[in-house]
């Protein structure tokens, strides 16, 4: 507690009038990195004694210093640190696709295929009741007409069907969970968000005629999704490749080895339209089914993350817009909560579909609550197709994943907590 | 696309290329200058604005905090090794020598150097000179052990010469880097208005007190039982957070972090457990840095700069060969101190380096891009020379039984 009140201490005496004469403000990143990195950390260690998770405690700690309340960190400075946010996502990626073994999700695929389906079905569908239904109450959607309400509501669900594996992946690590409760939770997480993709892009080009009565369906859309994935996926075979035959030849340097990778390929990914979570994804996944280096790629990869892990939730909570949450928190709230429900509803019934044992159908809910990245960009895509909705929507959507990424960590670890899955990975396989 | 195979192509040569050279058993200038990441400049350069602009000026403003942590990382580690127990070892003489080699070599380049700035540039503000003057006096002071290191299977005979030019190598750039923190704090920029010397004075304290505390507070961190993991992640944030602060107040971003290495290593008690953490982490931020140096460098030659690098380098080689008689004699040492000795300390190394890069990173005028241009083209062919010089001057000297 000493050091994490000392370095506070530190950093409050740093950014004061007195010593503002000597400093040059347009150099605040590396101070601001280096404070947030200990910083976080160090909250997220006292989060963790009250057994809450690391994660919380870094995005909480984000929350902490950003532009919002103690300013330690400026909007600018976040902008600046989220570079980091495509290595980060890398990273991520790539030990999620390493921790999918086919053998252990042999047995699962029908869960997952049911769960998806369940889950995306219920939670459009709900949202389109609720569009439609409660549209009169708010102001967003008072403004609207039946069918338009009804394409926002669709936007919306497709939104909030997504869960964050980032945030997923992240508390599985932290919590050295294994077992069949922890690969359904990130499977589907994962599955989920190529769902919600292709949901996403289906649903934005039917909403554009709605809105714009000069503008047809638009099939270009689905194309260019659709050829977005199929390249992510040769090229997570290729990097899968590449990287399979540096661990069997090379050997060396594997940090700036795995840094180079995750860098590289969010970097050209992002620069010719591809998607980095999909294809580092995929290569983790070949890389651990199909050499017998997965464990050691894996290791490699933890030695190197938690660092950049600490970064990118901490920079998450500092870029969660506090003014989007203060103008639309009520119907935020409503929404977090019938979102909630919606998952159980869906995890309840596709559980039960395939006739899951008890603890699945009803506590595997709280798992794919929380929401961060895919969410986020594409909101950010409804905003750029829909300005006329003034940020509206996008605050509404920024406020809702603010509350989702705050609780959604803690859940996930409750029930890993409950189902006796944390601390397995050491003890071997189950 | 081209840009991106290229990128891909060089890394693969350079990768290949330090592969290759580095199992050849021969002490080649080629060969050092993979060794010593040198090379990684000239990677550096090509992807820089000068050739595909893959680092572009946005791409390179955007990794400024990883340039801070180079630097940052280089000082923490140069700090690390000063730990009393580790000092105590070697005799008063040989820190003597270091301080005299040290005021030597920098009298002497500074002087050298001096008339030829005045007369090359002379539209250029009396204090930019001065400073500039004060910073090549510095450099040529430091050395680099990277080299005998490098050379220990090459060398037929390992003496008291080869124990004492390890050792001057080693500690040669406290005395540079100490230099430099006086000149950051007082040729200051910003504060040429006025109160110089209470400004500076406040900066140089700064520099001093606030590395210590974070020493200090990475110690209570660290000395419970920590996991590996935890420690990376200390280490990382306090080399961050000071060379940041380095960067944001002006401080001399070489010396905090060079203070910060200090007091930690002489605190802790985990130096076995930290040694393999800062070794795996060493070459990728090393790599890292050397490439973006590289790229931010604005590569200039002139007549001027020529002239500036051959008064340099001379000047420089002057003063480690020709005083070495007169060091013997002045310090009553316990062996003969040859003028070929000095060639035993003409490689830079990474400090030399980060030394020069800290300078034109916290002044961005005109002169600092000559003062990067002349440094980085002085380290390059010093460090090229450097395996052969040291080759002849080892060989030829009567070396004694290791102490």
């Amino acid at each position: 507690m000493i050091p994490l009140v000392a370095i506070f201490v530190l950093m409050l005496l740093l950014k004061t009038s007195i010593l503002f004469p000597f400093a040059d403000p347009e150099k605040g990143t590396s101070i601001a990195l280096g404070f947030i990195l200990i910083f976080a950390f160090l909250f997220g260690k006292q989060i963790n004694r009250l057994k809450l998770p690391q994660i919380t405690g870094f995005i909480l700690a984000g929350i902490l210093c950003g532009p919002y309340i103690l300013k330690f960190l400026n909007a600018t400075q976040v902008k600046d640190l989220q570079l980091l946010d495509g290595l980060a996502l890398s990273l991520i990626a790539l030990t999620a696709g390493g921790e999918m073994q086919i053998g252990r999700l042999k047995g699962q695929i029908k869960s997952i295929t049911s769960l998806v389906i369940f889950q995306t079905v219920t939670i459009i569908s709900g949202f389109l009741l609720f569009g439609l239904l409660g549209r009169q109450f708010f102001p967003f959607f008072a403004n609207l007409t039946v069918l338009q309400a009804a394409a926002a509501a669709l936007l919306m669900g497709t939104l909030a069907t997504a869960t964050s594996p980032s945030s997923t992946i992240a508390i599985i690590t932290e919590t050295k969970s294994k077992g069949k409760f922890t690969d359904l939770v990130l499977s589907v997480a994962v599955v989920k968000d190529f769902v919600v993709i292709l949901l996403f892009a289906l649903f934005l080009s039917l909403s554009k005629p709605v809105f714009f009565t000069e503008q047809g369906f638009d099939i270009g859309l689905l194309t260019q999704i659709l050829r977005e994935v199929g390249g992510s996926v040769v090229l997570g075979l290729i990097v899968g490749g590449g990287i399979i035959l540096y661990l069997k030849y090379i050997n060396r340097e594997m940090t700036i080895f795995v840094l180079s990778v995750a860098f590289f390929t969010y970097q050209i990914s992002h620069n010719y339209g591809y998607h980095p979570l999909l294809i580092c994804l995929v290569a983790g996944f070949i890389v651990e089914n199909f050499s017998p280096h997965g464990d050691r790629f894996i290791q490699a990869i933890e030695k190197t993350s938690l660092p950049v892990y600490v970064v990118f939730f901490a920079i998450s909570g500092a870029s969660l817009n506090f003014d989007a949450l203060q103008s639309s928190w009520l119907l935020a709230l409503i929404c977090v909560f019938w979102r909630g429900l919606l998952k159980f509803i869906g995890t309840f019934a596709g559980a039960s579909a395939v006739k899951e044992e008890r603890t699945v159908r009803t506590l595997s809910w709280a798992g794919f609550i929380s929401q961060a990245g895919v969410a986020l960009g594409l909101a950010i895509m409804v905003e750029e197709t829909f300005p006329h909705w003034r940020g509206v929507f996008l605050s509404l959507v920024l406020a809702i994943i603010a509350i989702n990424q705050i609780i959604g960590p803690v859940l996930l670890q409750k029930l890993l907590l409950k189902v006796r899955e944390v601390g397995r990975k050491d003890l071997g396989s189950y | 696309m081209k840009a991106i195979y290229a990128f891909g192509l060089l890394i693969l040569l350079a990768f290949l290329g330090s592969r290759f050279i580095v199992r050849h058993k021969s002490l080649s200038p080629l060969r050092y200058i993979f060794l010593s990441g040198l090379v990684y400049i000239f990677l550096g350069m090509y992807l820089g604005k000068m050739s595909l602009n893959i680092l572009s000026t946005q791409v390179l403003d955007d990794l400024t905090p990883l340039l801070s942590l180079g630097l940052g990382w280089i000082g923490f580690l140069f700090g690390f090794q000063f730990e009393r127990k580790y000092l105590r070892r070697f005799s008063k003489k040989y820190i003597g020598l270091s301080f005299l080699n040290f005021s030597l070599v920098f009298v002497l380049v500074s002087v050298a150097i001096f008339f030829l700035v005045r007369e090359l540039y002379i539209e250029q503000p009396p204090y930019f000179l001065y400073g500039m003057v004060l910073a090549f006096g510095l450099l040529a002071t430091v050395n680099s052990p990277t080299l005998l290191n490098a050379a220990s299977f090459a060398l037929p005979r390992k003496g008291d010469y080869c124990y004492l030019a390890r050792f001057l190598a080693s500690i040669s750039g406290f005395w540079a880097i100490l230099g430099l923190a006086l000149l950051f704090s007082y040729w200051h920029f910003p504060f040429f208005d006025s109160r110089i010397i209470l400004k500076g004075s406040v900066t140089l304290a700064s520099s001093t007190l606030v590395p210590i505390l974070l020493g200090y507070l990475f110690h209570l961190l660290t000395k419970k039982r920590a996991q590996e993991q935890d420690i990376r992640v200390y280490l990382l944030g306090f080399v961050f957070f000071i060379s940041g602060a380095a960067f944001y107040f002006n401080m001399p971003p070489l010396y905090v972090a060079m203070v910060m290495g200090i007091t930690y290593s002489n605190l802790t008690k985990i130096q076995e457990r930290l040694y393999p953490l800062l070794l795996s982490l060493e070459k990728p931020l090393y790599i890292v840095f050397l490439i973006l140096i590289g790229a931010i460098w604005e590569f200039k030659f002139d007549t001027r700069i020529a002239l500036l690098i051959l008064v340099f380098l001379s000047s420089r080689i002057l003063g480690y060969v020709l005083p070495m008689k007169s060091f013997r004699f002045l310090l009553r040492f316990p062996f003969p101190l040859p003028h070929l000795f000095g060639f035993t300390l003409l490689s830079f190394g990474g400090v030399g380096i980060a030394f020069a890069v800290s300078l034109k990173l916290a002044y961005a005028v005109e002169l600092t891009d000559v003062f990067l241009s002349v440094s980085l083209i002085s380290i390059i062919v010093s460090d090229f020379i450097s395996p052969w010089l040291l080759r002849i001057s080892l060989l030829r000297l009567d070396c004694k039984e290791s102490l």
